[in-house]
């Protein structure tokens, strides 16, 4: 090679390295979206899609740590087994009746909530603040709270009933009264949550609407089925994908309340996946249990989103 | 159609009073706006006809009705807001059709109503497009639409062209008025804007901080402005004021400028000596042409507008503003003779501010 040809090359790298540094410091827009996205890109890689790749994986071992065996591959033998098991029915269903009782319980409470807010009051912020409070508590918290408010012995409610002159109940001794203390405990503790959103979406409907409207002749019933409900609609998805999602996540309260019993008739699919994982450390069941979780709340959010966009679509 | 009355309404916030005591009669079919600058009480005047806002105090009356304690649906009223409220999610029809359906009519009769409202607007093509698929000008005519749809005894327009760019407000102001003309229906229009107020009333009401200034038709609040207030709020540009004092027959101005009081017409006989005035003038009524009455000035700065010249100049340590014709140029800093018809002067107390002649 001679001297020439060398030094040709030495001045090709070097221009292509210079093509690559004015490239970086002065991209072109494909590039720089690329640049800006990428550190989004990364961290929503390595919480989100790495874990769900991973969980995915698990589902499809046989990995007990208990056992000591090493991680074993054993395709969909994990799910086949989760349809011959009856706590994970139980569990499931009682996370659907969960979902199915108390997203709709809190969305109710929580609009009327809301309105009762959005009333002119002379002063708002203790209103604002009661609104706040149960949303602002810890889930173990609200749930060791109402634990105490349904103890058979000494808890308010039962005082209550007797002073009305009804008998009292042993309310985690039964599976059915168990169950409805827990839906009323979660729909109190996230009926705050519902009204903070539905205020935020009140707030932004103009007043001139309901003058109009008042003008057009419509009261006060009319003017909430034809303007307020319809203007909060988007406000009311939004918060009904983040309480629904919540709610096939139920853990806490009753965790709190009765740890699933009595036996496991209050359990739900979270405290069943936990108790897989953490107490029984199989990763491989509770991976597999985890992914039907994950699958369900998919699901829910994709309808959820449908119906926005279909509404959009509409416009 | 009904008449309107106010009678000494008042409307208080706390201690801050709004409107002051008004008094107002407004003909069956008669087309009056309410004028003034921001906080002068016009908007909760026309809400308090529109029973948007409770009254303090007074009456009102729509047709033979007291309607103080009636709610806006049972006073037969509708009204064009600022920012149309128009309901978003329902189309133009149903916007259009809801105070009829409210209101129990059929749906053949609400479609028929709407789609006549709707062709003499000329927005029958958008009748089902939603309000965010329409333009400014195409909203403000649907929330007209929506207003005549009823044909209700009153319309209040509440400033309804603001939101519009100033060809489009010169537009809708014609429609406006075409369609009073059509429809012959009481109309209370609320505006800032006093070209709005000129162009389209039968009689113009000037507020000002919560009380009358002056109430008359466009021309006779214009020729003859009963305050300062109102000679500088109607016009534009608005009315010169510059103070002088009268002696010996003549109003001397701060700078030398003389005026004949003799020309300005008999009124101006009760003028005495010393006495110190707020002379009125508007800028259309100076001249060029050779006069006997007219000020000495320098140009200070000159605005060719095409169709007119704007020269403005001080008397009397006032900046005043002559429109002359296109063709007058003068240069700035150039000494000028500026005629002008001595029946057309203004004169005001300087105390009272309100007129002596």
């Amino acid at each position: 090679m001679t001297v020439t040809s060398r030094l040709e090359q030495v001045a090709e790298r070097v221009e292509t390295r210079r093509a690559m540094l004015s490239r970086l410091l002065d991209p072109d827009e494909t590039t720089l979206g690329a640049l800006l996205l990428a550190p989004a890109a990364v961290l929503l890689g390595g919480v989100i899609v790495y874990p769900v790749c991973k969980l995915l994986y698990t589902s499809f071992l046989d990995l007990s740590l208990t056992s000591g065996a090493p991680a074993r591959f054993v395709g969909l033998a994990n799910f086949q087994q989760m349809l011959e098991d009856p706590v994970f029915w139980q569990a499931t269903w009682n996370t659907i009746l969960i979902t199915l009782i108390t997203v709709p319980g809190a969305l109710v409470v929580g609009l009327g909530l809301a309105l009762l807010a959005n009333l002119p009051f002379n002063i708002r912020w203790p209103v604002r603040l009661s609104l706040l409070i149960p949303w602002a508590l810890p889930l173990s918290f609200a749930g060791l709270i109402f634990a105490w408010f349904f103890h058979s012995e000494y808890g308010v409610v039962n005082d209550v009933l007797n002073r009305v002159g009804l008998p009292g109940a042993i309310w985690f001794n039964s599976p059915r009264l168990a169950f409805a203390a827990i839906c009323l405990t979660i729909t109190w503790k996230a009926s705050s949550f519902m009204a903070m959103i539905i205020l935020a979406g009140l707030q932004t409907i103009p007043r001139s609407l309901y003058e109009a409207a008042d003008v057009d002749g419509a009261g006060r019933v009319r003017q909430f089925f034809e303007i307020t409900l319809p203007l909060l609609k988007p406000t009311i998805v939004v918060a009904l994908i983040f309480r629904t999602i919540a709610a096939l996540q139920t853990f806490d309260i009753p965790y709190m309340m009765t740890g699933g019993g009595p036996g496991t008739s209050t359990a739900t699919l979270a405290m069943y996946i936990h108790q897989n994982t953490v107490s029984f450390l199989d990763l491989g069941y509770g991976s597999a249990l985890a992914v039907v979780m994950f699958i369900l709340s998919m699901c829910v959010t994709a309808v959820y989103l449908r119906m926005i966009s279909g509404r959009e679509g509409a416009r | 159609m009904a008449s309107v009355s106010l009678c000494k309404l008042d409307k208080s916030y706390g201690s801050y009073r709004v409107v002051k005591g008004i008094d107002l009669e407004i003909a069956d079919g008669e087309f009056v706006v309410l004028v003034g600058p921001s906080g002068c009480g016009k908007s909760t005047t026309l809400r308090m006809i529109a029973g948007l806002e409770s009254i303090t105090g007074g009456e009102i009356r729509i047709g033979e009705r007291v309607v103080n304690a009636l709610p806006p649906r049972e006073r037969d009223i509708a009204m064009v807001f600022q920012d149309y409220a128009l309901y978003p999610h329902k189309t133009v029809r149903e916007n259009m059709g809801f105070s009829l359906k409210v209101r129990g009519a059929s749906a053949e009769e609400a479609e028929a109503k709407v789609a006549a409202a709707a062709n003499m607007l000329g927005i029958a093509h958008l009748l089902d497009r939603r309000p965010g698929q329409l333009s400014g000008g195409q909203r403000q005519r649907v929330a007209m639409g929506r207003a005549i749809v009823r044909r209700p005894q009153v319309f209040l327009f509440d400033e309804p062209l603001s939101n519009l760019d100033a060809k489009l407000r010169g537009e809708v102001r014609a429609e406006i008025k075409r369609l009073h003309r059509a429809i012959g229906t009481t109309i209370v229009y609320v505006t800032h804007d006093q070209v709005e107020a000129m162009t389209l009333a039968d009689r113009i009401v000037i507020l000002r901080g919560g009380d009358i200034e002056q109430i008359g038709t466009p021309d006779e609040v214009y020729n003859n402005p009963a305050s300062v207030f109102v000679g500088g709020f109607v016009g534009s540009p608005s009315m010169n004021f510059a103070k002088a004092k009268a002696a010996g027959g003549l109003l001397d101005f701060a700078d030398g400028n003389r005026l004949p009081l003799a020309a300005l017409g008999g009124c101006a006989m009760s003028a005495v000596d010393g006495r110190e005035f707020i002379v009125g003038i508007r800028p259309e009524h100076f001249t060029t042409a050779a006069t006997d009455t007219g000020l000495n000035c320098v140009v200070e700065v000159v605005e060719p507008l095409g169709s007119d010249t704007l020269v403005h100049f001080s008397i009397g340590g006032s900046t005043l503003t002559a429109r002359l014709p296109p063709q007058a140029r003068p240069t700035p800093g150039e000494a000028l003779w500026i005629g002008l018809d001595p029946r057309k002067i203004h004169l005001f107390d300087t105390s009272t501010e309100r007129v002596v002649h």
